[in-house]
């Protein structure tokens, strides 16, 4: 360390008026202990500063150090009498229901708020479990359907019209299932593109190159049939474009899919 | 000291009449009102008696001990309710600031006459620091400045100040 330094770095100041940090005045009481030249330096200090403030010294009035011995006599009798008669406390008992009254108060609020937090959290489990069960109802009715679709193509006597495409729709494609027992007529749709909102798809089957009206229909992802109109014979199936609503007579240049049974 | 340690009535009486009137001007440059800075005097020469067990002649002369027991016990005094009528308690106001830069009177006294001759900015900070008992660190967020230059103007304002009083 350099001491001199050390000195008149303003430490000794600071340590004297009691500015200094607790870790600052344990290394200034070490530097005293350790260099004379920092305990002289200290000691001029708090001279000069004595010596400054006794001659600045503004006397207090004149009642005052009677007041002071009054009291300190009144300290020295309360500290025979404190050493005399250490006296019980019944204070105790007051806290104990204070304790009681505070730790009921909190338990109350925190069951409310507790309540209020599970009423919550149970409405939002309502509701949850509301929109899940519509869900699965839609779900579980959309698939019934389908099996049913599925049985419907599977039964004996349904005869299979796959329609390609044609210039107007090269990737296009749908197929007819059609039941000869029951002359009910399926449609599915393989791959046909969304028409314009003023348009409709209309299926038309072929009896002896003479058209037949089957119904309009939408293209829709969730149908795997589609139910259209009966028919007692057909050799082969068609899908145009049409106005919404359909048209009496097929527009064969609106022709979409063609195929025979 | 023995006989102040004995608490002895004869040698506490003379502590008091050499030493109340010194420590009477550092209280009342930090407490002002003249009712209240007897009060805290009061406080000092009781704080004196009762904890003179505890005072380490090691640490410092007794007048700084004392010193220093007047100085905190007007701090607290400033700090307690019955001193506030407002709430200017742990925190630093610019009022502060103003009040110690521009405070009338008070300022011929001990202590506070050497600290006139100091600059401003210096004196403002021992002003703080010293009368008012705020921590450097509380100064350094008041004043905006880096807590590193407050212990740098702190400590060379503590110098010059030394270089006044010898």
């Amino acid at each position: 360390m350099n001491v001199k330094e050390y000195i008149s770095s303003g430490v000794v100041e600071s340590y004297v008026l009691g500015l200094a940090t607790d870790a600052e005045q344990q290394e200034f009481e070490a530097a005293c202990r350790q260099y004379p030249e920092v305990l002289q330096a200290r000691l001029r200090f708090e001279q000069a500063l004595e010596t400054q403030l006794l001659q600045n010294a503004d006397a207090p009035p004149a009642g005052l150090k009677k007041k002071i011995d009054d009291s300190i006599k009144n300290f020295e009798a309360a500290d025979i009498q404190t050493f005399s008669k250490p006296h019980a406390t019944p204070v105790r008992r007051m806290g104990f229901w204070k304790i009681v009254a505070a730790a009921s108060v909190a338990a109350l609020i925190g069951v409310l708020i507790w309540s209020v937090t599970l009423n919550n959290t149970n409405q939002q489990l309502r509701d949850e479990n509301l929109a899940l069960q519509k869900d699965v109802n839609q779900s579980a009715a959309q698939l019934a359907e389908m099996k049913e679709d599925a049985q419907r193509m599977q039964r004996p006597g349904v005869k299979l019209a796959a329609m390609q495409g044609t210039t107007n729709a090269p990737g296009a494609l749908a197929t007819v299932y059609w039941d000869t027992t029951s002359t009910d007529v399926y449609m599915m749709i393989n791959n046909l593109p969304q028409p314009a909102s003023d348009k409709q798809y209309q299926l038309w089957a072929l009896i002896n190159n003479q058209p037949v009206d089957l119904g309009v229909f939408e293209v829709k992802q969730q149908q795997l049939l589609v139910k259209m109109k009966n028919v007692q014979n057909a050799q082969a199936f068609a899908v145009t474009l049409e106005r919404k609503g359909g048209s009496p007579v097929p527009t064969m240049s609106a022709l979409y899919v063609v195929g025979k049974l | 000291m023995a006989l102040l340690r004995q608490k002895d009535n004869g040698a506490f009486s003379y502590l008091y009449d050499h030493y109340a009137g010194a420590l009477h001007g550092v209280v009342k440059q930090i407490v002002t009102d003249s009712e209240l800075a007897n009060d805290v005097v009061q406080e000092v020469f009781i704080n004196i008696w009762k904890k003179i067990d505890s005072y380490d002649e090691s640490k410092g002369r007794l007048f700084t001990w004392m010193l220093n027991i007047a100085r905190n016990a007007s701090i607290d005094k400033t700090r307690s309710k019955s001193f506030q009528q407002s709430a200017r308690q742990q925190t630093l106001s610019d009022n502060d600031m103003l009040t110690y830069t521009v405070r009338p009177g008070m300022d011929d006294y001990g202590l506070k006459k050497v600290l006139f001759k100091l600059k401003d900015e210096q004196r403002m900070l021992i002003e703080l620091s010293y009368y008012q008992g705020f921590t450097h660190d509380q100064i350094a967020k008041a004043l905006n400045i880096p807590l590193g230059t407050v212990k740098t103007r702190i400590r060379s304002a503590l110098i010059q100040l030394r270089t006044l009083l010898t």
